[in-house]
């Protein structure tokens, strides 16, 4: 499970201190398919890259299965996004010196887990790539450089994949796929996936919605999963 | 681990050909420290199996003077008690050789050995061609000659030459002997004949200057017994024993101080490649930003990281080493073609790569490329993977880690140089000079960038760009400049001493200065050179005659300095135990100056002399002080009654330490020289020395104008070596400067495709391009000559004790030259740059 407790962040604009998160508390439940919405500047992505431990938050804690992340060090936040956090990015982020094979396999090395090769080949042909192991970057299409970052994502089977507007930089069809896919991990290995996007209609593939805007939670349909009853109540 | 070694094998294969130069660097080093010690080790190896070759014995004993009569019995005593089973004789003399063939108006001077049937003990006469040299080649007057005699009097083998009086058949041509020093001073070719012989060719006469030798073979644990019983023996006398072992060590000390310098500058070159290796390292850093945020993404930690590119650093400062060792022997298998069929000890050696050098420079590489990596490779952990998510820069920050680093470093750097120079202060010198130099250049850098700063106000736009990019965020000014400066320094440095000092030699044979100089005139022989040289029908021009003769202190009684003996004399360390040149005359010469006393104009039958400054002060000799000099076997006692100085620049007319009063020397054995200006043209002077010599066979004659050129070939031998290390270093400065615009291309291929965006055209770039290197070459070149001349007055005052001059031209050209070369090679290597299309660029971004 994730949980978030009281998390805020701010950052120095030149001299002036600006909040890009306030104060939030919220918790996902483990298999959860949440969706964050919100226009561009409203602390989506902010807000993801505090859940994984890739940024630290100015107050709060974020826990993963019970454990405060921002009381560990570097190395120790590595070593727990090896193990339970895989990320993907909107620009994809993969090694451009490394061959789709080898990106996908990097996290399982790291982790020094024993049949990386077999594994890494097995989930290029779960995202469709069998015959592109092989290929740079520089050498694949958006979808389909998107696609190993998903397998990448597996790499180590998290139990959490977030994903950073993974269809923003792809065309409408690309992006489907790449929601299937998303959708199809999550349901075959009951994944928690939390997806930043800002398309509403892709949005409506999650299980459940948080809406910020300007830094604030403005809508939590997480809560109205837990507590049926407010669902007849108006938003705040 | 696994992870770490197959991520830098990965990383090794993707970016090996962005990385090609650090090798290079790290190779062209690495190539230097393995040639130049293989080199040396190979050259040594000739000399120290020919220390015996060189003195062709186990023991030597000379003198330069007759061989006293109980001097002889007493060496026969010794060499009989050491259990010598052989020993043989030879005279060694300069003098003129001429063609017995009158037609051919030409002499020359020569260094003639003469030698007997035992020649030599050690080593042998290697003969060209098919022939083997044999004593019976000299029996009956045979002559050996080195080929350059053969060139210079027109002769050839089975032609006549005359010694002083008599005439000899040059029987065959030298090609090595015994006892040849490599690139040692010779006044000319060496000429081989019987030790039978020499009487007739009259040139024992007295007071010339004959080097008597006797070679002896001694049993190897009696030779240092026999030296020193023998140094005993001969303290008062002028006779030298020294034995093969003596010359060994000081062959053996000198190549090992050869071998240290020489890897020092290998060093030096491998140093400068290093702080390529510092740069490149800190621009792939930035450029691998993306990927090491990613890495750490997924799970790795930062010293997982750092150990991927450390050892990535390693493999490819491993592969620039073996290169190195490869280059190396490429270009030690090229030193006996280019020493073609010379005949001196260096074409005898065996030239090839040594283990220990290889592994040397092996080591150096790997170790340079290391140290000089590990502090930019620590800016990894300051990279967050939320960079991922937006744009941030990574600030470098030091820490405590990075400081201990650089700590670390330099420590292992200085212990790396003392281990090179095999001497700890020599290493913290060169360090601490490096260290120097580099501060001077950073702020002699900042400060010409600052000078430059008005112009990126000017209304040029590239000249504006041009000067704004020198400061921006990421530039290789620093480095180049080093790196460049530093080439410059060496070359122009090198190139000025040369000038300075051919000019110093030129201005010492000016139009009216004597440029021409008798030997060993006899006593009786005086007043016929005397009417030789005046007439005019010659060709000579101003002479003077000047009796000399060799004398030694051997005490003084003194208000400060009592030295009882020669013993004395010696061990005073004083400088004044050594052999003197004396002369007498009634009058000061023009470089003279009496500082103290009162000097002569008149004989006197009592003994007075006049002491040249320096030596006065330093032996502490005083006015009224009494000198005892042995002069050929007679001892005088002089009264010290002046003090001179003497402008020794100026000495060709009155370069002597101690002047007597005239009165008392008339008499004693003394042979005369004679400063002259010889006739103007080659052809004149040739058959001058030819007359005289027909005339005078013993007198000796030696032109500065054929020194000159001696001196002038020499020095471009020593200009050629140094001005190849220069060019190394001038070479690793074009590699680093290559690499520094091959580093900072990625940021310069965006920001061109953003000026096309906005309307700049190619050429508007290329000239910005141009401006920019063209102002980063000058400012590296002017730093380079700056320093030149800072080096130039140090060795010309304190090391060559020769006025100082500054050679404009060298200077000019060496900063234009490196402007040139370096806006060329920056110019050059951005062409992609220029040829990439804006569109692609910008989507890449």
């Amino acid at each position: 499970m994730i949980e978030l407790r009281e998390v805020s962040k701010t950052v120095m604009s030149g001299s002036e201190p600006l909040t890009i998160l306030h104060p939030l508390s919220l918790q996902i439940p483990r298999g959860e398919f949440v969706a964050i919405v919100g226009p561009s500047g409203s602390g989506k992505s902010t807000l993801l890259g505090l859940i994984a431990g890739l940024d630290a938050p100015s107050g709060g804690s974020v826990l993963i299965d019970s454990v405060d992340i921002t009381r560990l060090g570097e190395d120790a936040l590595a070593r727990l996004r090896g193990e339970k956090v895989g990320f993907v990015f909107q620009f994809f982020h993969l090694i451009p010196s490394l061959t789709a094979y080898e990106n996908v396999a990097v996290p399982m090395e790291i982790a020094g887990v024993a049949d990386a090769r077999a594994r890494a080949q097995r989930l290029l042909e779960e995202v469709g790539l069998t015959g592109r192991s092989h290929h740079y970057p520089s050498q694949l299409s958006g979808g389909e450089q998107q696609r190993v970052a998903l397998a990448r994502a597996l790499a180590n089977d998290p139990p959490i994949v977030l994903a950073d507007e993974p269809t923003g930089n792809l065309d409408s069809a690309n992006g489907r796929h790449i929601m299937e896919l998303l959708r199809g991990i999550h349901d075959k290995r009951a994944t928690t996936v939390v997806l930043v996007t800002h398309d509403r209609e892709l949005a409506d593939m999650a299980d459940a919605r948080l809406v910020l805007r300007d830094g604030r939670v403005v809508e939590n349909t997480l809560e109205e999963e837990r507590e049926p009853f407010r669902r007849a109540m108006p938003p705040r | 681990m696994t992870f770490v070694l197959r991520m830098a094998a990965r990383e090794t294969r993707a970016s090996w050909r962005r990385l090609l130069f650090f090798f290079v660097c790290i190779a062209v080093g690495v190539a230097a420290i393995v040639a130049l010690r293989s080199v040396i080790q190979s050259v040594r190896e000739v000399f120290g199996s020919e220390a015996r070759g060189l003195l062709a014995a186990d023991v030597l004993i000379a003198t330069n003077r007759e061989w006293p009569a109980d001097a002889r019995t007493t060496v026969d005593r010794r060499l009989a008690e050491a259990g010598s089973t052989e020993r043989t004789e030879t005279i060694e003399t300069p003098t003129m050789v001429r063609p017995a063939d009158r037609s051919k108006a030409i002499a020359k001077m020569a260094e003639l050995r003469a030698v007997q049937s035992g020649y030599p003990l050690y080593g042998s006469v290697v003969l060209q061609g098919a022939d083997t040299y044999a004593y019976s080649l000299l029996q009956h007057h045979g002559t050996l000659v080195r080929p350059e005699l053969l060139t210079a009097l027109g002769v050839q083998v089975g032609d006549q030459i005359t010694i002083g009086q008599a005439a000899f058949t040059i029987r065959g041509v030298i090609a090595s002997e015994p006892g040849r020093r490599v690139g040692g001073f010779s006044l000319g070719p060496r000429v081989m004949i019987d030790y039978a012989d020499l009487p007739s060719t009259g040139l024992l006469s007295f007071g010339s200057r004959a080097d008597r030798r006797l070679h002896a073979r001694v049993p190897d644990d009696r030779i240092d017994d026999l030296v020193r019983t023998l140094r005993d023996d001969f303290k008062d006398d002028f006779i030298n024993t020294r034995s093969y072992r003596s010359t060994e060590d000081q062959i053996g000390r000198d190549f090992d101080r050869a071998e240290n310098y020489l890897s020092l500058v290998g060093l030096i070159i491998v140093i400068l490649g290093g702080i390529a290796v510092s740069s490149v390292t800190r621009v792939f850093i930035l450029q691998k930003i993306r990927s090491i945020a990613v890495l750490k993404c997924v799970g790795a930690r930062s010293g997982q990281i750092i150990a991927v590119y450390i050892l990535q650093v390693m493999t490819l400062g491993l592969a620039g080493s073996l290169l190195g060792v490869a280059i190396a022997r490429g270009v030690i298998a090229a030193i006996p073609l280019a020493l073609g069929a010379s005949t001196s000890l260096l074409a005898q050696a065996h030239y090839g790569v040594s283990w220990s050098a290889a592994a040397q420079g092996i080591g150096i590489g790997v170790l340079v490329s290391l140290l000089f990596s590990v502090v930019p490779l620590l800016q990894v952990r300051f990279i967050k993977p939320s960079l991922l998510l937006r744009d941030e820069t990574v600030r470098r920050r030091a820490d405590w880690l990075a400081i201990a680093a650089i700590v670390v470093v330099s420590v292992a750097l200085v212990a790396l140089t003392a281990w090179q120079a095999a001497s700890l202060r020599v290493g913290l010198v060169v360090c601490a000079g490096f260290a120097g130099l580099a501060v001077v250049l950073h702020f002699a850098g900042r400060g010409l960038v600052a000078l430059l700063t008005p112009l990126a106000n000017s209304r040029s736009f590239p000249l504006r760009h041009a000067v704004l990019h020198l400061s921006r965020p990421g530039n290789q000014t620093r480095v180049i400049l080093l790196a460049v400066g530093l080439g410059a320094f060496f070359i122009v440095g090198v190139r000025s001493l040369q000038a300075s000092l051919l000019s110093e030699f030129s201005v010492q044979v000016d139009a009216n200065s004597p440029d021409m100089f008798l030997l060993d005139v006899q006593k009786a022989q005086v007043e016929g050179v005397r009417a030789f040289l005046g007439d005019k029908s010659h060709g000579a021009g101003e002479f003077q005659l000047i009796p000399v003769m060799r004398a030694r202190v051997v005490g003084v009684a003194g208000r400060e300095t009592t030295l009882e003996s020669a013993d004395d004399v010696r061990r005073s360390g004083m400088s004044i135990g050594r052999e003197f040149t004396i002369t007498y005359r009634d009058h000061l010469e023009a470089n003279e100056r009496i500082v103290e006393g009162t000097f002569w104009t008149s004989p006197s039958a009592e003994p007075e002399v006049s002491v040249e400054n320096d030596l006065a002060a330093r032996a502490h000799l005083h006015i009224g002080d009494t000198i005892r000099l042995d002069i050929l076997g007679r001892t005088i006692a002089a009264k010290i009654t002046s003090i001179r100085d003497v402008e020794w620049r100026e000495s060709r007319n009155g370069g002597f330490v101690f002047v007597f009063r005239p009165g008392v020397l008339e008499q004693a054995p003394q042979t005369w020289v004679a400063p002259m200006k010889g006739p103007a043209t080659p052809a004149e002077r040739a058959r001058f020395q030819h007359d005289l010599v027909e005339r005078f066979p013993n007198v000796s004659v030696i032109d500065f104008h054929e020194i000159l050129e001696t001196i002038r070939d020499v020095m471009s031998k020593v200009t050629l070596a140094i001005s190849v290390v220069g060019g190394l270093v001038l070479f690793s400065g074009a590699l680093i400067l290559i690499g520094a615009v091959a580093m900072t291309k990625f940021q310069r291929v965006y920001e061109a495709a953003v000026f096309k965006t906005l309307g700049a055209n190619t050429r508007t770039i290329a000239r910005m391009l141009l401006l920019e290197y063209g102002v980063l070459g000058s400012l590296a070149g002017l730093i380079g000559s700056l320093g030149a001349i800072v080096l130039t007055w140090g060795v010309s005052k304190y090391a060559l004790e020769i006025p100082w001059r500054i050679f404009a031209g060298e200077h000019v050209a060496g900063v234009l030259l490196t402007s040139v070369l370096v806006a060329a090679i920056g110019v050059l290597s951005s062409l992609d740059v220029l040829r990439n299309k804006p569109l692609a660029t910008l989507r890449a971004e």
